[in-house]
């Protein structure tokens, strides 16, 4: 019987799909690295005070807030931003640098300023359902 | 030879919508959103070796309406039904132009893959999510081996039933 057999082009179409899964894996994992985020949302007291664009040829830009316990300032550059300045105790907020990737945050508890890098919308998606 | 071919079309369409309610019996294997182990397409396989590829296409557009209206989701129904559709056609091309070189194993791992890319693009048209792309090489991958147990699975019944007269078209 002829359907018995495994033929060779049967491998051949097994080999194709995991060499495509695995293409499509490993570009989508660069796509994810090369994205940036486009706005910066800055809360304060779990409510937003700011939205700030962010660009590549943005230029230097501060802003001061004022916080729970004194005041905050985070600097925009060239599509990044960091907590500059703030009067909190342990300084982790600004310890933790540059962000610019979607979904990235700069948390200052005590003073309740949350820095949030959100994306251009298309990766919102939490689950997705049948 | 008419009533013949209803009865047997008729019957591939319940081995079909049985074999899907088997499997919505068994929780999902992976957390990914659409990895299912496809046995429904064990149906349109039958179909397809036994009595060629217009069985094959009537089996996959029934069970698949009939399905979605069982379950009662029009969304399910959409998804299904393009995935069936264009995978059915896909195996159908396959068989047609390879038939030397493919067997129902490989033409079966062709026809998930395609079903699962398919059914991701039919649901990124409903909901305009490119995020849900994250999710395309694991299911391009699991349906290597969704596909062969299918196409094992298949070959076997084809084996058996081949030598039968209800073959018969």
């Amino acid at each position: 019987m002829k359907v018995r057999k495994v033929k060779a082009a049967d491998i051949a179409v097994v080999v194709l799909v995991v060499a495509a899964s695995v293409v499509t894996m490993v570009m989508i994992a660069r796509a994810r690295t090369g994205e940036k985020g486009s706005t910066a949302i800055i809360e304060v007291n779990g409510k937003e005070s700011r939205r700030v664009e962010l660009g590549q040829n943005q230029s230097r830009t501060r802003i001061t807030l004022k916080g729970l316990h004194g005041t905050s300032t985070v600097e925009f550059y060239k599509g990044r931003v960091r907590m500059l300045k703030s009067t909190c105790r342990d300084k982790i907020c600004i310890g933790m640098g540059w962000v610019d990737v979607p979904d990235e945050s700069i948390v200052c508890l005590p003073n309740r300023v949350v820095i949030r890098v959100l994306g251009t919308g298309k990766n919102k998606v939490d689950a997705v359902t049948e | 030879m008419e009533t013949r071919r209803v009865t047997n079309l008729a019957l591939l369409v319940s081995i079909g919508l049985v074999l899907s309610i088997i499997e919505s019996a068994f929780p999902p294997l992976l957390p990914i959103p659409g990895a299912k182990l496809g046995l429904a397409n064990i149906a349109t396989v039958i179909a397809l070796y036994l009595f060629g590829p217009a069985m094959a296409l009537e089996v996959t557009i029934i069970r698949t309406i009939l399905g979605g209206l069982l379950r009662g989701s029009v969304v399910g129904l959409f998804l299904s039904f393009s995935g069936g559709l264009v995978s059915t056609l896909v195996m159908i091309a396959l068989y047609l132009l390879f038939k030397r070189y493919l067997s129902v194993i490989g033409v079966s791992v062709a026809g998930a893959v395609t079903h699962n890319v398919i059914q991701l693009a039919a649901a990124y048209l409903l909901i305009h999510q490119a995020a849900i792309f994250f999710y395309l090489p694991y299911l391009m991958l699991i349906a290597v081996p969704t596909g062969l147990f299918v196409g094992f699975a298949s070959r076997r019944v084809t084996v058996s039933l081949e030598g039968l007269s209800l073959a018969a078209r």
